[in-house]
């Protein structure tokens, strides 16, 4: 049972990962990530290159930083753009993205299954609860949770942090009081699509690498978004944790219906508060 | 001029004369349609042009949806899906006469789509675009995982009886016949389409659209209008199922995959969601570009994901909107 539960752990962990890029870069810019799903893949990929010549750490390193420069530019080119737009023109804009990478992609890395190896640090089993469990999903806990306590750090006790938690809030205003908007979101876009490629390698080994990897994940991290409310920090982890113990206690115990209980759930949550648990926008 | 949603047409009181002219023209659509197997000769292009139409249909009917209520859905596929699934597995298992499996097909998505629309109605923007991406994926997963519905991923071929609607079956898959079955269902669809939006339930789902607020309080029910608005649309896109399933005889999960649902989107707005013949053309003319661009097939998701982003961005409009600006504009100069 222990066991079933750190599973879930685990998926509930990468889920956070996307789902708080998704919520930073609504949170500035007001638009709906469709590529992240995407730009999670490809930073996969990009960790994959390396780690398949034996630089694992390196991919993830690499990745990272070629994940926040991609997230920079497209905050320059498209978001910033994207400003006037409502909500479902993003939509779109970001689909089409979506369908840009997943080419460029496939034909740089072919349509082929590729399989991501775990780095030796990192490999083998540790005995929990009379169970033996990878220490590489623990690594995966670990990784989330460092990103949840140092995001919430940030945000909560830096003075930048302040200025996000404004500007997500009514970027506005937040503007009105001297604040550049832009550059602020260049950082927080850049933040969340670095967060798409860390996810992207860190999952890696426990997924087998597509052009269309990104697809399924992103329609989960859609989900806890909703769930938690769009532009909520702290509804994301939430939801992210809840999505991942029903993900996984699911395909156990009710396999027949397990990819149907996150759809479920957000379809009653929506219909009960439109803004989900812990927003106040829709 | 930056949204494609809110910019439907105002409500506004048409003359008799609209219905007479929009009749003449289905019409003369309708005999052009006929005509065309014995204007063309091969059977390619009849083939492709019959596809091209059922993509038309679905692309139509998401269209429509946000023409009419303002509202963007990724999950038209799931009624897509269900109707050629709901034909298939019945026809596939004998367990009706053809004819009655064919009207339950348009029925049952026709019904759900009404239910679920009283309650959808009341969601806009990105939760709706959400909720809608996660009932068409809920569908999806179920035709993939029951195996035993047909056959999960694999999918599932079905024969056709001997007869249906009192014809032979092979009529229904061979080109020349279907094509003019495709293109007329599409004419008195869009005609249809037409009409109802000048009618009284149409224009109380354009006023629910504008601004549901003052529509109730001028005494307007605000529930059941926009359902109507999802149920002919969710019919619309069942028939195009429909009609694919007859047609190829085969059923599969990916009728129901968010991808298609999107693809329609695409060219919906791509063609002037604006427009109640915008979605169609734009459906046509992404079908035959495809075909023809079949040697960068690699490249295909990027040319679409570019001209979608190219056209959101420059054109709002569409296609439609960008021709009848330049017709007007012509029009216009002294």
């Amino acid at each position: 049972m222990a066991i079933q539960l750190l599973n879930g752990v685990v998926y509930g962990g990468l889920l956070y990962l996307l789902a708080v890029g998704l919520v930073l870069i609504f949170g500035l810019r007001e638009v709906v990530n469709f590529a992240h799903g995407a730009l999670f893949m490809l930073g996969s990929y990009i960790g994959y290159t390396l780690a398949a010549a034996g630089h694992w750490w390196l991919g993830l390193l690499v990745s990272v930083v070629v994940m926040a420069a991609v997230g920079c530019i497209l905050d320059v080119l498209v978001f910033r753009s994207l400003r006037k737009h409502d909500h479902i023109v993003t939509v779109l804009i970001t689909f089409g993205l979506l369908l840009i990478l997943e080419t460029v992609v496939t034909v740089t890395w072919g349509k082929a299954y590729l399989s991501y190896p775990v780095p030796k640090l990192l490999a083998g089993t540790v005995e929990i609860a009379g169970s033996p469990f990878p220490i590489y999903r623990l690594f995966i806990i670990a990784v989330s949770l460092l990103v949840a306590a140092g995001l919430a750090a940030w945000l909560r006790f830096t003075r930048m942090g302040l200025y996000v938690r404004a500007a997500s809030t009514n970027a506005h205003v937040t503007s009105i009081q001297g604040i550049d908007v832009d550059r602020l979101s260049l950082v927080v876009v850049g933040l969340g699509t670095a967060l798409a490629g860390l996810s992207g390698v860190v999952a890696g080994p426990l997924l087998t690498l597509s052009p269309t990897m990104g697809n399924y994940i992103l329609i989960d991290s859609f989900i806890v978004v909703v769930i938690g409310g769009l532009g909520s920090f702290g509804g994301a982890f939430i939801a992210a944790l809840l999505i991942g113990q029903i993900h996984n206690l699911g395909a156990i115990h009710l396999p027949w219906a397990a990819t149907m209980l996150p759809f479920l759930l957000m379809i009653g949550i929506l219909i009960w508060r439109p803004t989900g648990f812990a927003g106040s926008r829709t | 001029m930056t949204s494609i949603v809110d910019k439907g047409a105002p409500a506004e009181v048409r003359p008799a004369s609209k219905t007479a002219r929009i009749l003449g023209v289905a019409a003369l659509a309708l005999a052009i349609g006929i005509a065309a197997p014995w204007l063309v000769a091969s059977k390619l292009t009849l083939s492709l042009t019959t596809q091209a139409i059922f993509d038309a249909l679905l692309a139509t009917s998401v269209g429509f949806l946000v023409l009419q209520n303002g509202r963007v859905s990724f999950g038209q596929a799931a009624f897509f899906g269900l109707g050629g699934y709901a034909f298939g597995v019945l026809v596939a298992r004998q367990l009706m006469a053809p004819e009655l499996a064919f009207i339950l097909a348009l029925a049952l998505p026709t019904l759900i789509a009404f239910l679920l629309g009283i309650v959808f109605a009341r969601i806009t923007g990105v939760a709706h675009a959400m909720l809608t991406l996660a009932v068409g994926q809920a569908f999806y997963e179920v035709a993939f995982r029951w195996r035993e519905l047909a056959k999960g991923d694999d999918g599932m071929s079905f024969e056709l009886p001997e007869r249906f609607f009192g014809f032979a079956s092979r009529h229904f898959q061979d080109p020349a016949v279907m094509v003019v079955v495709a293109w007329s269902i599409l004419v008195l669809a869009l005609a249809g389409l037409a009409l109802f939006v000048n009618s009284r339930v149409g224009q109380i789902a354009a006023a629910v659209r504008d601004n549901e607020e003052r529509a109730r309080f001028i005494g307007h029910d605000t529930t059941i209008p926009p359902a109507i608005v999802y149920a002919i649309s969710a019919f619309l896109a069942a028939i195009a199922g429909l009609l694919q399933a007859t047609y190829n005889g085969y059923i599969a999960p990916q009728m129901f995959h968010w991808s298609l649902s999107g693809s329609a989107l695409i060219m919906a707005v791509v063609g002037g969601a604006q427009f109640i013949v915008g979605p169609a053309i734009g459906a046509v003319c992404f079908f035959f570009l495809k075909d023809f661009a079949g040697r960068f097939a690699e490249y295909w998701p990027a040319i679409v994901g570019t001209v979608l982003v190219a056209v959101t961005l420059l054109m709002p409009q569409g296609m439609v909107g960008l021709a009848s600006r330049a017709w007007t504009g012509r029009r216009s100069k002294p």
